[in-house]
């Protein structure tokens, strides 16, 4: 269903972008959509390849890399949009998706020409390719993320420099794509330094001696994705695969989330506006009382409520990926606020529908308990709603840095 | 204490290697095949930089509108052409800050060398140290 206010036509967007996202919409509605039920039931290790090819072949593997290197160029912006197609369609595909843009980025942000010779063509051929972020580990979440808390991390993954290798120890989780990815960028603490104060970003093809993929996360939502363990014993890479120089992993990581958090409050819209879809036609429909449903006021008060919310967390994640598009560092406000509304926004959403539709909104065949399930995930990735309350709240104390 | 003593000094060595920057081919056919133009805005002591394919523009007659405007400190700026500043680092923490389309300036960054490697010579003629 493409009501134009719940789904808008993005006719103020370059026409780059407009194309890939008709492409984008094409592939969400006529190959995702009709299987996302059907996705959702299978065994948490099953993964299916044909539609993630299917996905490659529009170019969302290789949306955000540069022209030079066969991608598409078209910005943080421009997958944002994509990523409320897919999510709109199953959140779980959009994953797949944006966890390889997240696995990039830190090649496009180290401006090493080397290092984006060598890893981003691989997008561009014809068969498809994924690569995945790996950050989380048993004892350490947010210390790896959150400068201040780096020094008090505990038992993170090492890096020693022997020659002209790094040597990496140790085991991350929760890794998107872990399973089927080409590489991963993951972040490991140098030998000697406190905690993670000497977190330091490499780039580990998944092939290599010492790699062992995981187990697979059993996930209460977002089942076509892969979330897994990477476990890493005595991995070489040479030292030309890190990232932005030695100890300055946080603040790579940190450039790196605040780039994501955009694409990722564009995922909770979707999510949000496949809910109100959901009721809006649900609401349409039935009939208590000797009237539609939408035509009752408390009924018609929700999907307005619902309607406002969608449109407000689409405004905030579009004008949070235009500036990260337009602007180094990326910000760190606008991409915060945004996730931490849409988060809010798909949780309720969806809770809403749920509502709504009454008996049929709890079971399976309906779709809206899926998609209330699926809400939780974002809440979660790129910074739980705890974390990012801190760094809305730093921004608002901070006083003006002048150069 | 700062690198620079000051802005005459800043606009003389950084004015110089933008100037080299801008008799490279690869990197003005790349300004021209984007249509880019950069300011260069530098502080303590300030000192701005305007840069195009076909000319660059050092001090206050740098034209205020342009494609990129990437701000840094004299210091920072000179660490980085010195080689001692790893880019992404500087960018990620705030060190040096770009305004204007970000895919742009990174693609601009790998066609930088020549300034790399003529700067520690250019700083050096001046009594600017490493």
């Amino acid at each position: 269903m493409f009501n134009e206010i719940i789904s808008p036509d993005l006719s103020d967007l370059p026409p780059e972008t407009r194309k890939f996202h008709a492409a984008v919409r094409e592939y969400a509605r006529d190959e995702v959509a009709p299987k996302a039920l059907e996705l959702d039931l299978q065994e948490a290790e099953d993964f299916d390849w044909e539609i993630v090819q299917k996905g490659h072949d529009i170019g969302l593997t290789r949306a955000v890399i540069p022209k030079e290197y066969g991608g598409l160029g078209v910005g943080v912006l421009g997958v944002a949009v994509a990523m409320e197609e897919l999510a709109a369609a199953c959140p779980a595909v959009a994953l797949i998706f944006g966890a390889t843009m997240l696995g990039q980025t830190p090649i496009l942000l180290s401006g090493d020409p080397r290092l984006q010779a060598r890893f981003l063509p691989i997008f561009g051929g014809d068969q498809v390719a994924l690569a995945c972020n790996a950050v989380a580990e048993h004892e350490a979440g947010t210390d790896l993320v959150i400068p201040q808390n780096a020094v008090h991390a505990r038992i993170v993954t090492t890096a020693r420099r022997d020659g002209d290798e790094y040597v990496i120890n140790g085991q991350k989780r929760f890794c998107t794509n872990g399973k089927v990815a080409d590489f991963a960028s993951i972040y490991a603490n140098m030998e000697g330094y406190e905690g993670a104060t000497g977190l330091t970003g490499f780039i580990v093809p998944l092939d290599a001696e010492g790699v062992t993929r995981g187990i697979v996360a059993d996930k209460m939502g977002y089942r076509a994705c892969l979330g897994s363990e990477l476990h890493f014993d005595n991995v070489r890479i040479p030292v030309e695969n890190m990232i932005g120089g030695e100890a300055e992993g946080v603040a790579i990581s940190t450039a790196q989330g605040n780039m994501a958090r955009s694409t990722v409050a564009a995922i909770s819209t979707g999510i949000a506006r496949n809910a109100l879809e959901h009721a809006v036609e649900y609401c349409g429909q039935r009939v208590q009382g000797g009237k539609l449903l939408h035509e009752h006021q408390f009924t018609a008060g929700k999907l307005a409520t619902m309607t406002a919310n969608v449109d407000a967390a689409r405004l905030l994640y579009r004008r949070a990926a235009d500036l990260v598009d337009n602007q180094l560092p990326a910000p760190e406000y606008e991409p915060a606020v945004a996730k931490l509304f849409a988060d809010r926004v798909a949780i309720e959403t969806a809770g809403m529908a749920v509502s709504l539709m009454g008996a049929n909104g709890f079971v399976r065949e309906y779709g809206a308990e899926k998609i209330l399930r699926d809400s939780y995930g974002t809440r979660i990735f790129e910074g739980t709603p705890e974390a990012l309350s801190l760094a809305v709240t730093d921004c608002l104390y901070r006083e003006e840095d002048d150069l | 204490m700062p690198a620079f003593p000051n802005a005459e000094t800043a606009a003389e060595v950084f004015g110089e290697l933008f100037t080299i920057l801008a008799a490279d081919e690869e990197f003005t056919a790349k300004l021209r095949e984007n249509d880019l133009t950069a300011r260069l805005v530098h502080t303590k002591p300030d000192c701005t930089i305007f840069l195009s394919a076909d000319k660059v523009i050092v001090g206050p007659e740098a034209p205020e509108d342009a494609a990129i405007t990437i701000k840094m400190s004299c210091d920072t700026a000179h660490q980085l052409w010195l080689g001692k500043l790893m880019m992404p680092a500087a960018v990620a923490t705030g060190k040096v800050r770009i305004r204007g389309k970000v895919a742009k300036v990174l693609e601009l960054v790998p066609i930088l060398r020549p300034a790399f490697d003529r700067y520690p010579e250019l700083a050096a003629a001046r009594g600017i140290g490493a």
